[in-house]
């Protein structure tokens, strides 16, 4: 029930990035020649980066929820021996990945800023800011559901059938967000 | 479930067979935008509700000679009742008018916000409910 409400969820935030998407491409459409110039300043090796890590943060999450169906929770062996890991240490590898893509934003909007790239300097930076930064709240928002998950594993004294489903959740809502992301970054990154 | 499945996969296919033709006769980024993402809408659903049939049994309501009486049983957890929602979106209003009327206002907001999401969350996890 809880999966299902999930993904009618996620289908309508697609909806929601649909109309960034629409905004993006109306705007680009009228404009060509502020792209012209605006996306010149994006660093794009940067960028793949930063997208490369977010999309193996996808792969652990789903090795975190591999473990959380079996039961896993905690690791069994040393914490260098990576077989042994439970839903916790893949959760948190999550974490760290999606923290580091995160600061890789804020590192770039920093860059872009120097350069005079501001939600208010242009109608392409309001759409480039107001599409990744809508992304970026919605990865925050992930981080913050991998802290609350990971919170209730240490709040109950065992793993329970609820709490694999709410990995389960967080983990498509992290996909989601992933997937979301590569067509941002498709969008304005590679197309241009 | 796999009539479900079809039932929105049908969508998926018409939007995908739609979004290429408004394309080409409009020309219009804005709608093109919005009907590929309603295909990827369409196609996540049946998706879903493709790979779920595959894993579980046949529900009652996917056999011709199913009961009602049959349905019945654990659904689920559901709350009785939670005040917590109510304060978690209180919370998000001061957030949102924080970021109009200044960061002063905002930080209060996340303050309050943290308690409510936690005491959400974890309302079925301490006191009398902790197991």
């Amino acid at each position: 029930m809880v999966t299902v409400g999930t993904i009618v969820w996620l289908a309508s935030e697609l909806m929601f990035f649909a109309a960034l998407f629409a905004a993006y491409f109306t705007i680009r459409a009228v404009s060509p020649e502020l792209w012209a110039i605006e996306t010149e300043k994006l660093n794009v090796p940067f960028a793949t980066v930063n997208t490369t890590i977010l999309v193996l943060s996808s792969v652990t999450c789903q090795w975190g929820v591999f473990a959380a169906e079996k039961g896993r929770v905690g690791r069994s062996g040393s914490i260098f021996q990576i077989s042994g890991w439970g839903m916790r240490e893949w959760f948190g590898l999550t974490y760290v990945m999606g923290a580091i893509f995160i600061g890789g934003q804020t590192f770039e909007y920093a860059e872009l800023v120097h350069e005079n790239v501001t939600l208010a300097s242009s109608p392409y930076g309001s759409v480039f800011y107001l599409a990744t930064g809508f992304h970026g709240i919605h990865v925050v928002g992930g981080l913050i559901a991998f802290l609350l998950v990971l919170g209730r594993t240490f709040m109950a004294r065992r793993f329970t059938h609820e709490q694999a489903v709410s990995a389960i959740v967080v983990s498509y809502y992290w996909h989601f967000v992933d997937v979301v992301w590569i067509g941002l970054f498709a969008t304005v990154y590679l197309i241009k | 479930m796999k009539i479900e499945a079809w039932t929105i996969g049908i969508c998926g296919i018409f939007f995908a067979a739609v979004s290429p033709v408004y394309w080409l006769m409009s020309g219009d980024p804005t709608g093109t935008s919005a009907l590929v993402m309603t295909t990827l809408l369409a196609t996540l659903l049946a998706f879903y509700l493709g790979v779920v049939a595959k894993q579980i049994p046949d529900r009652p309501e996917d056999r011709q000679e199913g009961e009602i009486v049959e349905g019945a049983g654990e659904l689920g957890f559901f709350p009785p009742y939670s005040w917590w929602p109510l304060f978690a979106a209180l919370a998000f209003l001061v957030i949102v008018v924080g970021l109009v009327i200044g960061w002063w206002m905002f930080i209060i907001g996340a303050g309050i916000g943290a308690v409510t999401v936690i005491g959400w969350v974890y309302e079925y996890y301490r006191g009398v409910h902790a197991h």
